[in-house]
Protein backbone atom coordinates (compact mmCIF):
# COMPACT_ATOMS: atom_id res chain seq x y z
CA UNK A 1 0.00 0.00 0.00
CA UNK A 2 2.79 2.43 0.89
CA UNK A 3 4.56 1.83 -2.41
CA UNK A 4 1.31 2.35 -4.35
CA UNK A 5 0.66 5.52 -2.32
CA UNK A 6 4.10 6.99 -2.95
CA UNK A 7 4.15 6.10 -6.64
CA UNK A 8 0.62 7.34 -7.30
CA UNK A 9 1.36 10.57 -5.45
CA UNK A 10 4.55 11.23 -7.40
CA UNK A 11 2.96 10.31 -10.71
CA UNK A 12 0.11 12.77 -10.19
CA UNK A 13 2.18 15.51 -8.57
CA UNK A 14 4.65 15.46 -11.48
CA UNK A 15 1.88 15.85 -14.03
CA UNK A 16 2.74 19.19 -15.55
CA UNK A 17 -0.73 19.77 -16.95
CA UNK A 18 -2.18 19.60 -13.42
CA UNK A 19 -0.07 22.54 -12.30
CA UNK A 20 -0.64 24.56 -15.46
CA UNK A 21 -4.42 23.99 -15.37
CA UNK A 22 -4.61 24.89 -11.68
CA UNK A 23 -2.46 27.95 -12.34
CA UNK A 24 -4.68 29.13 -15.21
CA UNK A 25 -7.83 28.62 -13.11
CA UNK A 26 -6.43 30.47 -10.09
CA UNK A 27 -5.19 33.31 -12.32
CA UNK A 28 -8.61 33.63 -13.98
CA UNK A 29 -10.44 33.58 -10.65
CA UNK A 30 -7.94 36.03 -9.16
CA UNK A 31 -8.52 38.40 -12.07
CA UNK A 32 -12.30 38.28 -11.68
CA UNK A 33 -12.36 38.43 -7.88
CA UNK A 34 -9.52 40.88 -7.22
CA UNK A 35 -11.83 43.23 -5.28
CA UNK A 36 -13.26 40.33 -3.22
CA UNK A 37 -9.71 39.32 -2.31
CA UNK A 38 -8.86 42.79 -1.02
CA UNK A 39 -12.12 42.75 0.99
CA UNK A 40 -11.15 39.37 2.47
CA UNK A 41 -7.71 40.67 3.45
CA UNK A 42 -9.39 43.63 5.22
CA UNK A 43 -11.64 41.32 7.27
CA UNK A 44 -10.87 42.02 10.97
CA UNK A 45 -11.60 38.48 12.22
CA UNK A 46 -9.03 35.84 11.23
CA UNK A 47 -11.60 33.08 11.80
CA UNK A 48 -14.17 34.65 9.46
CA UNK A 49 -11.55 35.31 6.76
CA UNK A 50 -10.21 31.73 6.85
CA UNK A 51 -13.69 30.19 6.94
CA UNK A 52 -14.83 32.22 3.91
CA UNK A 53 -11.66 31.11 2.12
CA UNK A 54 -12.31 27.44 2.92
CA UNK A 55 -15.91 27.79 1.73
CA UNK A 56 -14.80 29.23 -1.61
CA UNK A 57 -12.08 26.60 -2.07
CA UNK A 58 -14.61 23.83 -1.38
CA UNK A 59 -17.23 25.38 -3.64
CA UNK A 60 -15.14 25.62 -6.83
CA UNK A 61 -11.92 23.61 -6.73
CA UNK A 62 -13.44 20.10 -6.21
CA UNK A 63 -14.63 20.38 -9.82
CA UNK A 64 -10.99 20.67 -10.89
CA UNK A 65 -9.58 17.76 -8.91
CA UNK A 66 -12.70 15.64 -9.56
CA UNK A 67 -11.91 15.92 -13.28
CA UNK A 68 -8.24 15.13 -12.71
CA UNK A 69 -8.85 12.03 -10.60
CA UNK A 70 -11.41 10.60 -13.02
CA UNK A 71 -8.89 8.65 -15.10
CA UNK A 72 -6.69 7.27 -12.30
CA UNK A 73 -8.23 3.83 -11.86
CA UNK A 74 -9.31 3.12 -15.45
CA UNK A 75 -5.83 4.12 -16.61
CA UNK A 76 -4.28 0.80 -15.51
CA UNK A 77 -6.73 -1.08 -17.71
CA UNK A 78 -6.27 1.31 -20.64
CA UNK A 79 -2.50 0.91 -20.56
CA UNK A 80 -2.87 -2.86 -20.24
CA UNK A 81 -0.86 -3.04 -17.01
CA UNK A 82 -3.76 -4.06 -14.74
CA UNK A 83 -3.27 -7.84 -15.24
CA UNK A 84 0.47 -7.49 -14.55
CA UNK A 85 -0.20 -5.55 -11.35
CA UNK A 86 -2.80 -8.15 -10.36
CA UNK A 87 -0.12 -10.82 -10.70
CA UNK A 88 2.16 -9.13 -8.16
CA UNK A 89 2.11 -10.24 -4.50
CA UNK A 90 0.63 -6.83 -3.45
CA UNK A 91 -2.99 -7.27 -2.36
CA UNK A 92 -5.77 -5.69 -4.43
CA UNK A 93 -7.16 -3.85 -1.42
CA UNK A 94 -3.71 -2.49 -0.50
CA UNK A 95 -3.01 -1.27 -4.03
CA UNK A 96 -6.45 0.28 -4.30
CA UNK A 97 -6.14 2.15 -0.99
CA UNK A 98 -2.62 3.27 -1.89
CA UNK A 99 -3.77 4.52 -5.28
CA UNK A 100 -6.78 6.25 -3.72
CA UNK A 101 -4.90 7.96 -0.89
CA UNK A 102 -1.91 8.79 -3.11
CA UNK A 103 -3.95 10.45 -5.84
CA UNK A 104 -6.12 12.27 -3.27
CA UNK A 105 -2.99 13.51 -1.49
CA UNK A 106 -1.58 14.77 -4.79
CA UNK A 107 -4.90 16.51 -5.56
CA UNK A 108 -4.74 18.16 -2.12
CA UNK A 109 -1.29 19.70 -2.76
CA UNK A 110 -2.46 22.51 -5.11
CA UNK A 111 -5.40 23.13 -2.74
CA UNK A 112 -3.00 23.42 0.19
CA UNK A 113 -0.74 25.81 -1.73
CA UNK A 114 -3.68 28.02 -2.74
CA UNK A 115 -5.38 27.97 0.67
CA UNK A 116 -2.32 28.29 2.90
CA UNK A 117 -0.94 30.89 0.49
CA UNK A 118 -4.05 32.95 1.18
CA UNK A 119 -3.67 32.28 4.94
CA UNK A 120 -0.04 33.43 4.97
CA UNK A 121 -0.94 36.54 2.94
CA UNK A 122 -3.74 37.34 5.37
CA UNK A 123 -1.61 36.65 8.46
CA UNK A 124 1.11 38.95 7.11
CA UNK A 125 -1.11 41.83 5.96
CA UNK A 126 -3.61 41.77 8.85
CA UNK A 127 -1.06 40.87 11.52
CA UNK A 128 -3.05 37.86 12.79
CA UNK A 129 -0.77 34.79 12.86
CA UNK A 130 -3.63 32.84 14.46
CA UNK A 131 -5.09 32.70 10.93
CA UNK A 132 -2.62 29.90 10.16
CA UNK A 133 -4.04 27.77 12.99
CA UNK A 134 -7.60 28.36 11.78
CA UNK A 135 -6.51 27.49 8.25
CA UNK A 136 -4.93 24.21 9.41
CA UNK A 137 -8.10 23.25 11.32
CA UNK A 138 -10.39 24.15 8.40
CA UNK A 139 -8.18 22.29 5.94
CA UNK A 140 -8.38 19.11 8.04
CA UNK A 141 -12.07 19.29 8.96
CA UNK A 142 -13.69 20.85 5.88
CA UNK A 143 -11.41 20.57 2.83
CA UNK A 144 -9.90 17.09 3.30
CA UNK A 145 -13.22 15.21 3.80
CA UNK A 146 -14.41 16.78 0.53
CA UNK A 147 -11.24 15.57 -1.24
CA UNK A 148 -11.74 12.02 0.07
CA UNK A 149 -15.46 12.02 -0.83
CA UNK A 150 -14.98 13.37 -4.36
CA UNK A 151 -11.86 11.22 -4.86
CA UNK A 152 -13.73 7.99 -4.16
CA UNK A 153 -16.45 8.77 -6.72
CA UNK A 154 -13.94 10.06 -9.29
CA UNK A 155 -11.94 6.84 -9.07
CA UNK A 156 -14.83 4.38 -9.07
CA UNK A 157 -17.61 5.84 -11.26
CA UNK A 158 -15.48 5.93 -14.46
CA UNK A 159 -15.33 2.13 -14.17
CA UNK A 160 -19.02 2.23 -15.06
CA UNK A 161 -19.28 5.16 -17.46
CA UNK A 162 -16.71 6.90 -19.73
CA UNK A 163 -14.57 9.55 -18.00
CA UNK A 164 -15.86 12.51 -20.12
CA UNK A 165 -19.47 11.59 -19.25
CA UNK A 166 -18.46 11.34 -15.59
CA UNK A 167 -16.93 14.85 -15.75
CA UNK A 168 -20.12 16.33 -17.23
CA UNK A 169 -22.43 14.57 -14.75
CA UNK A 170 -20.10 15.36 -11.85
CA UNK A 171 -20.03 19.11 -12.46
CA UNK A 172 -23.83 19.06 -12.91
CA UNK A 173 -24.16 17.18 -9.62
CA UNK A 174 -21.80 19.61 -7.91
CA UNK A 175 -23.95 22.59 -8.84
CA UNK A 176 -27.20 20.79 -8.02
CA UNK A 177 -26.06 19.07 -4.81
CA UNK A 178 -24.21 22.00 -3.24
CA UNK A 179 -25.41 25.33 -4.61
CA UNK A 180 -29.14 25.03 -5.28
CA UNK A 181 -31.37 26.15 -2.43
CA UNK A 182 -33.48 23.22 -1.10
CA UNK A 183 -36.76 25.10 -1.60
CA UNK A 184 -36.17 25.32 -5.37
CA UNK A 185 -36.03 21.56 -6.05
CA UNK A 186 -35.15 18.29 -4.31
CA UNK A 187 -31.39 18.58 -3.69
CA UNK A 188 -28.70 17.26 -1.38
CA UNK A 189 -27.43 20.75 -0.59
CA UNK A 190 -27.45 21.88 3.04
CA UNK A 191 -27.66 18.22 4.06
CA UNK A 192 -25.34 15.85 5.94
CA UNK A 193 -23.95 14.49 2.68
CA UNK A 194 -23.13 17.81 1.07
CA UNK A 195 -19.35 17.60 0.53
CA UNK A 196 -18.71 21.35 0.74
CA UNK A 197 -19.35 20.85 4.47
CA UNK A 198 -22.23 23.14 5.47
CA UNK A 199 -22.59 21.50 8.92
CA UNK A 200 -18.95 21.79 10.04
CA UNK A 201 -18.60 25.27 8.48
CA UNK A 202 -21.65 26.57 10.34
CA UNK A 203 -21.43 24.70 13.63
CA UNK A 204 -17.71 24.28 14.22
CA UNK A 205 -16.56 27.56 12.68
CA UNK A 206 -19.65 29.77 12.93
CA UNK A 207 -19.76 30.57 9.19
CA UNK A 208 -22.90 32.36 8.00
CA UNK A 209 -22.21 33.19 4.35
CA UNK A 210 -20.62 36.40 3.01
CA UNK A 211 -22.98 38.63 5.03
CA UNK A 212 -22.87 36.41 8.13
CA UNK A 213 -26.65 35.94 8.12
CA UNK A 214 -27.14 32.86 5.91
CA UNK A 215 -28.25 29.51 7.32
CA UNK A 216 -26.09 26.87 5.64
CA UNK A 217 -27.22 23.68 7.36
CA UNK A 218 -30.23 22.11 9.06
CA UNK A 219 -33.88 21.54 8.12
CA UNK A 220 -35.43 23.93 5.58
CA UNK A 221 -39.17 24.69 5.61
CA UNK A 222 -41.09 23.28 2.61
CA UNK A 223 -38.05 21.38 1.30
CA UNK A 224 -37.92 17.72 0.37
CA UNK A 225 -35.24 15.33 1.70
CA UNK A 226 -35.32 17.06 5.10
CA UNK A 227 -34.60 13.69 6.74
CA UNK A 228 -31.03 14.28 5.56
CA UNK A 229 -31.00 17.65 7.32
CA UNK A 230 -31.14 17.09 11.08
CA UNK A 231 -30.91 20.11 13.38
CA UNK A 232 -27.44 21.62 13.04
CA UNK A 233 -25.31 21.11 16.14
CA UNK A 234 -21.65 20.37 16.78
CA UNK A 235 -22.57 16.68 17.06
CA UNK A 236 -24.31 16.60 13.67
CA UNK A 237 -21.33 18.48 12.19
CA UNK A 238 -19.02 15.62 13.25
CA UNK A 239 -21.68 13.16 12.09
CA UNK A 240 -21.67 14.86 8.68
CA UNK A 241 -17.90 14.35 8.37
CA UNK A 242 -18.34 10.71 9.43
CA UNK A 243 -21.11 10.19 6.86
CA UNK A 244 -18.98 11.68 4.06
CA UNK A 245 -16.04 9.42 4.91
CA UNK A 246 -18.31 6.36 5.29
CA UNK A 247 -19.91 6.99 1.87
CA UNK A 248 -16.41 7.36 0.38
CA UNK A 249 -15.31 4.04 1.91
CA UNK A 250 -18.49 2.33 0.69
CA UNK A 251 -18.02 3.59 -2.87
CA UNK A 252 -14.38 2.55 -2.85
CA UNK A 253 -15.25 -0.93 -1.60
CA UNK A 254 -17.31 -1.46 -4.76
CA UNK A 255 -14.24 -0.92 -6.96
CA UNK A 256 -12.77 -4.47 -6.97
CA UNK A 257 -16.10 -6.02 -8.03
CA UNK A 258 -16.60 -3.38 -10.75
CA UNK A 259 -13.05 -3.84 -12.00
CA UNK A 260 -13.51 -7.60 -12.22
CA UNK A 261 -16.59 -6.95 -14.33
CA UNK A 262 -14.90 -4.57 -16.74
CA UNK A 263 -11.43 -6.19 -17.04
CA UNK A 264 -11.28 -8.37 -20.08
CA UNK B 1 -10.33 7.16 -49.66
CA UNK B 2 -13.17 9.57 -50.37
CA UNK B 3 -13.71 12.47 -47.97
CA UNK B 4 -17.10 11.04 -46.92
CA UNK B 5 -15.36 7.85 -45.83
CA UNK B 6 -13.21 9.87 -43.44
CA UNK B 7 -16.27 11.49 -41.94
CA UNK B 8 -18.09 8.18 -41.62
CA UNK B 9 -15.05 6.68 -39.99
CA UNK B 10 -14.78 9.52 -37.47
CA UNK B 11 -18.45 9.20 -36.51
CA UNK B 12 -18.00 5.47 -35.94
CA UNK B 13 -14.72 6.00 -34.08
CA UNK B 14 -16.34 8.49 -31.67
CA UNK B 15 -18.32 5.49 -30.45
CA UNK B 16 -21.28 5.24 -28.16
CA UNK B 17 -19.29 6.67 -25.25
CA UNK B 18 -18.89 10.08 -26.89
CA UNK B 19 -22.35 10.07 -28.42
CA UNK B 20 -23.99 9.21 -25.11
CA UNK B 21 -22.76 12.23 -23.12
CA UNK B 22 -25.09 14.98 -24.46
CA UNK B 23 -28.35 12.93 -24.31
CA UNK B 24 -27.55 11.36 -20.91
CA UNK B 25 -26.69 14.74 -19.38
CA UNK B 26 -29.93 16.21 -20.76
CA UNK B 27 -31.90 13.20 -19.50
CA UNK B 28 -30.39 13.65 -16.01
CA UNK B 29 -31.67 17.23 -15.90
CA UNK B 30 -35.13 16.20 -17.14
CA UNK B 31 -35.27 13.46 -14.51
CA UNK B 32 -34.50 16.00 -11.83
CA UNK B 33 -37.27 18.25 -13.14
CA UNK B 34 -39.69 15.30 -13.07
CA UNK B 35 -38.77 14.60 -9.44
CA UNK B 36 -39.65 18.20 -8.74
CA UNK B 37 -43.16 17.69 -10.10
CA UNK B 38 -42.34 18.47 -13.74
CA UNK B 39 -44.56 21.55 -13.80
CA UNK B 40 -42.09 23.77 -15.67
CA UNK B 41 -40.80 21.57 -18.49
CA UNK B 42 -40.15 24.54 -20.79
CA UNK B 43 -37.77 26.14 -18.32
CA UNK B 44 -35.95 22.84 -17.86
CA UNK B 45 -35.60 22.36 -21.61
CA UNK B 46 -34.30 25.91 -21.99
CA UNK B 47 -31.73 25.22 -19.24
CA UNK B 48 -30.72 22.00 -21.04
CA UNK B 49 -30.36 23.97 -24.27
CA UNK B 50 -28.17 26.75 -22.91
CA UNK B 51 -26.32 25.00 -20.05
CA UNK B 52 -26.22 21.21 -20.35
CA UNK B 53 -25.69 20.54 -24.07
CA UNK B 54 -22.90 23.16 -24.35
CA UNK B 55 -21.15 21.65 -21.30
CA UNK B 56 -21.30 18.18 -22.83
CA UNK B 57 -19.96 19.54 -26.13
CA UNK B 58 -17.16 21.43 -24.34
CA UNK B 59 -15.97 18.41 -22.34
CA UNK B 60 -16.20 16.30 -25.51
CA UNK B 61 -14.02 18.83 -27.36
CA UNK B 62 -11.56 18.80 -24.44
CA UNK B 63 -11.18 15.02 -24.74
CA UNK B 64 -9.95 14.92 -28.35
CA UNK B 65 -6.18 15.35 -27.93
CA UNK B 66 -4.09 12.87 -25.97
CA UNK B 67 -6.06 9.71 -26.59
CA UNK B 68 -4.49 8.34 -29.77
CA UNK B 69 -2.10 5.53 -28.90
CA UNK B 70 0.16 6.10 -31.94
CA UNK B 71 0.32 9.80 -32.79
CA UNK B 72 3.62 9.16 -34.59
CA UNK B 73 1.75 7.13 -37.19
CA UNK B 74 -1.01 9.72 -37.49
CA UNK B 75 1.63 12.35 -38.25
CA UNK B 76 3.03 10.37 -41.19
CA UNK B 77 -0.22 9.94 -43.15
CA UNK B 78 -1.14 12.40 -45.94
CA UNK B 79 -4.13 13.77 -43.99
CA UNK B 80 -2.71 16.16 -41.41
CA UNK B 81 -3.39 15.15 -37.83
CA UNK B 82 -4.83 18.52 -36.93
CA UNK B 83 -7.35 18.21 -39.77
CA UNK B 84 -8.34 14.86 -38.27
CA UNK B 85 -8.76 16.50 -34.86
CA UNK B 86 -10.78 19.33 -36.42
CA UNK B 87 -13.00 16.72 -38.07
CA UNK B 88 -13.48 15.06 -34.68
CA UNK B 89 -14.34 18.45 -33.18
CA UNK B 90 -16.95 18.92 -35.89
CA UNK B 91 -18.43 15.48 -35.15
CA UNK B 92 -18.54 16.22 -31.39
CA UNK B 93 -20.12 19.65 -31.79
CA UNK B 94 -22.33 18.47 -34.66
CA UNK B 95 -23.92 15.75 -32.56
CA UNK B 96 -24.63 18.19 -29.71
CA UNK B 97 -25.98 20.66 -32.30
CA UNK B 98 -28.33 18.05 -33.73
CA UNK B 99 -29.83 17.41 -30.32
CA UNK B 100 -29.94 21.14 -29.58
CA UNK B 101 -31.89 21.87 -32.80
CA UNK B 102 -34.35 19.17 -31.73
CA UNK B 103 -34.77 20.66 -28.24
CA UNK B 104 -35.05 24.19 -29.70
CA UNK B 105 -37.70 22.89 -32.12
CA UNK B 106 -39.73 21.47 -29.23
CA UNK B 107 -39.45 24.77 -27.36
CA UNK B 108 -40.52 26.76 -30.43
CA UNK B 109 -43.47 24.43 -30.99
CA UNK B 110 -44.67 24.55 -27.39
CA UNK B 111 -44.07 28.28 -27.00
CA UNK B 112 -41.39 27.70 -24.38
CA UNK B 113 -38.76 29.76 -26.22
CA UNK B 114 -38.52 33.35 -24.89
CA UNK B 115 -40.94 35.46 -26.96
CA UNK B 116 -38.34 37.80 -28.39
CA UNK B 117 -36.45 34.85 -29.98
CA UNK B 118 -37.59 33.65 -33.39
CA UNK B 119 -36.90 30.33 -35.08
CA UNK B 120 -33.55 31.61 -36.31
CA UNK B 121 -32.32 33.84 -33.47
CA UNK B 122 -33.52 31.16 -31.02
CA UNK B 123 -30.73 28.93 -32.32
CA UNK B 124 -28.20 31.34 -30.82
CA UNK B 125 -29.42 30.28 -27.36
CA UNK B 126 -27.42 27.04 -27.71
CA UNK B 127 -25.04 27.87 -30.55
CA UNK B 128 -23.09 30.60 -28.75
CA UNK B 129 -22.27 28.72 -25.52
CA UNK B 130 -21.73 25.45 -27.42
CA UNK B 131 -19.13 26.85 -29.80
CA UNK B 132 -17.51 28.86 -26.99
CA UNK B 133 -17.05 25.92 -24.63
CA UNK B 134 -16.15 23.76 -27.66
CA UNK B 135 -13.48 26.28 -28.68
CA UNK B 136 -12.16 26.53 -25.12
CA UNK B 137 -12.05 22.72 -24.81
CA UNK B 138 -10.25 22.38 -28.16
CA UNK B 139 -7.66 25.03 -27.24
CA UNK B 140 -7.15 23.61 -23.73
CA UNK B 141 -6.83 20.10 -25.19
CA UNK B 142 -4.18 21.33 -27.65
CA UNK B 143 -2.32 23.21 -24.91
CA UNK B 144 -2.42 20.57 -22.14
CA UNK B 145 -2.63 17.40 -24.30
CA UNK B 146 -4.55 15.92 -21.38
CA UNK B 147 -8.34 15.37 -21.38
CA UNK B 148 -8.33 15.59 -17.57
CA UNK B 149 -6.72 19.04 -17.47
CA UNK B 150 -8.69 20.40 -20.44
CA UNK B 151 -11.96 18.96 -19.08
CA UNK B 152 -11.16 20.47 -15.68
CA UNK B 153 -10.76 23.92 -17.21
CA UNK B 154 -14.05 23.70 -19.17
CA UNK B 155 -16.06 22.42 -16.19
CA UNK B 156 -14.56 25.01 -13.83
CA UNK B 157 -15.40 27.87 -16.18
CA UNK B 158 -18.94 26.49 -16.38
CA UNK B 159 -19.44 26.16 -12.61
CA UNK B 160 -17.92 29.58 -11.87
CA UNK B 161 -20.50 31.16 -14.18
CA UNK B 162 -23.26 29.15 -12.52
CA UNK B 163 -22.29 29.86 -8.92
CA UNK B 164 -21.15 33.47 -9.37
CA UNK B 165 -23.21 34.91 -12.25
CA UNK B 166 -22.44 38.39 -10.92
CA UNK B 167 -18.70 38.02 -11.49
CA UNK B 168 -19.02 38.29 -15.26
CA UNK B 169 -22.26 40.23 -15.40
CA UNK B 170 -20.90 42.98 -13.18
CA UNK B 171 -18.80 44.62 -15.92
CA UNK B 172 -19.75 45.66 -19.44
CA UNK B 173 -16.82 43.92 -21.13
CA UNK B 174 -17.11 40.64 -19.26
CA UNK B 175 -20.90 40.51 -19.59
CA UNK B 176 -20.46 39.89 -23.31
CA UNK B 177 -18.68 36.63 -22.40
CA UNK B 178 -21.37 35.34 -19.99
CA UNK B 179 -22.52 31.94 -21.23
CA UNK B 180 -26.03 31.84 -19.79
CA UNK B 181 -27.37 35.22 -20.91
CA UNK B 182 -30.74 33.79 -22.06
CA UNK B 183 -31.65 31.95 -18.87
CA UNK B 184 -29.87 34.06 -16.26
CA UNK B 185 -28.96 37.30 -18.02
CA UNK B 186 -29.47 40.57 -16.18
CA UNK B 187 -29.46 42.94 -19.19
CA UNK B 188 -31.88 41.70 -21.90
CA UNK B 189 -30.88 44.40 -24.45
CA UNK B 190 -27.31 43.12 -24.44
CA UNK B 191 -28.34 39.62 -25.57
CA UNK B 192 -27.45 39.91 -29.25
CA UNK B 193 -24.06 41.51 -28.52
CA UNK B 194 -23.35 38.76 -25.99
CA UNK B 195 -24.20 35.98 -28.46
CA UNK B 196 -22.18 37.46 -31.30
CA UNK B 197 -19.16 38.14 -29.06
CA UNK B 198 -19.28 34.55 -27.82
CA UNK B 199 -19.35 33.15 -31.37
CA UNK B 200 -16.54 35.47 -32.54
CA UNK B 201 -14.28 34.71 -29.56
CA UNK B 202 -15.01 30.99 -29.92
CA UNK B 203 -13.56 31.15 -33.43
CA UNK B 204 -10.46 32.85 -32.00
CA UNK B 205 -10.09 30.12 -29.33
CA UNK B 206 -10.46 27.34 -31.89
CA UNK B 207 -8.03 29.16 -34.22
CA UNK B 208 -5.43 29.33 -31.44
CA UNK B 209 -5.95 25.61 -30.79
CA UNK B 210 -5.46 24.94 -34.51
CA UNK B 211 -2.23 26.98 -34.53
CA UNK B 212 -0.88 25.14 -31.47
CA UNK B 213 -1.63 21.77 -33.05
CA UNK B 214 0.47 22.83 -36.05
CA UNK B 215 3.59 22.32 -33.96
CA UNK B 216 3.74 18.57 -34.32
CA UNK B 217 6.71 18.12 -31.99
CA UNK B 218 4.50 19.24 -29.06
CA UNK B 219 2.15 16.35 -29.75
CA UNK B 220 4.98 13.85 -29.59
CA UNK B 221 6.32 15.07 -26.29
CA UNK B 222 5.12 12.64 -23.68
CA UNK B 223 2.60 13.97 -21.17
CA UNK B 224 3.76 12.79 -17.75
CA UNK B 225 0.93 10.73 -16.33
Amino acid sequence: MTAAFVYEFRMQARKRSMWIANGVIVALLGLLTANLLTDALDEPSAKVAMTSGAFLVNLILPVVYGCFLADRLVRDDKLGVAPILDATPASTAGRLSGKYLGSCAAAAVPLAIIYFGFAVLYAATAGHPVALAWAAALFAVVILPAVLFVGAFALVVPLLIPAPLFRVLFVGYWFWGNSIHPTLMPTLSQSLISPIGPYPLQELFGYGGPGGDVVLAGPVDDATLNFLRPAATAATAWLSIGVLLAVAALVLSAAPALRARTTR
Amino acid sequence: MRPTDLWRYEVRRAGWAALLTPPVATAALLLLALLDGGDDTDRTLLAALEMVLPLAAGVGAASLVGRDPAVELQLTVPTSYRSTLLRRLAVTLGWAALLAVLVAGILLATGGMPQERGALSGQLVWLAPTVWLGGLGFLAGAAFRSPAAAGGLVTTWWIVQQVFPGLLQGRDWSRTLYLFETTRGAVPEGWAANRLTLVATALVLAGLGWALLGRAERLLREEAE
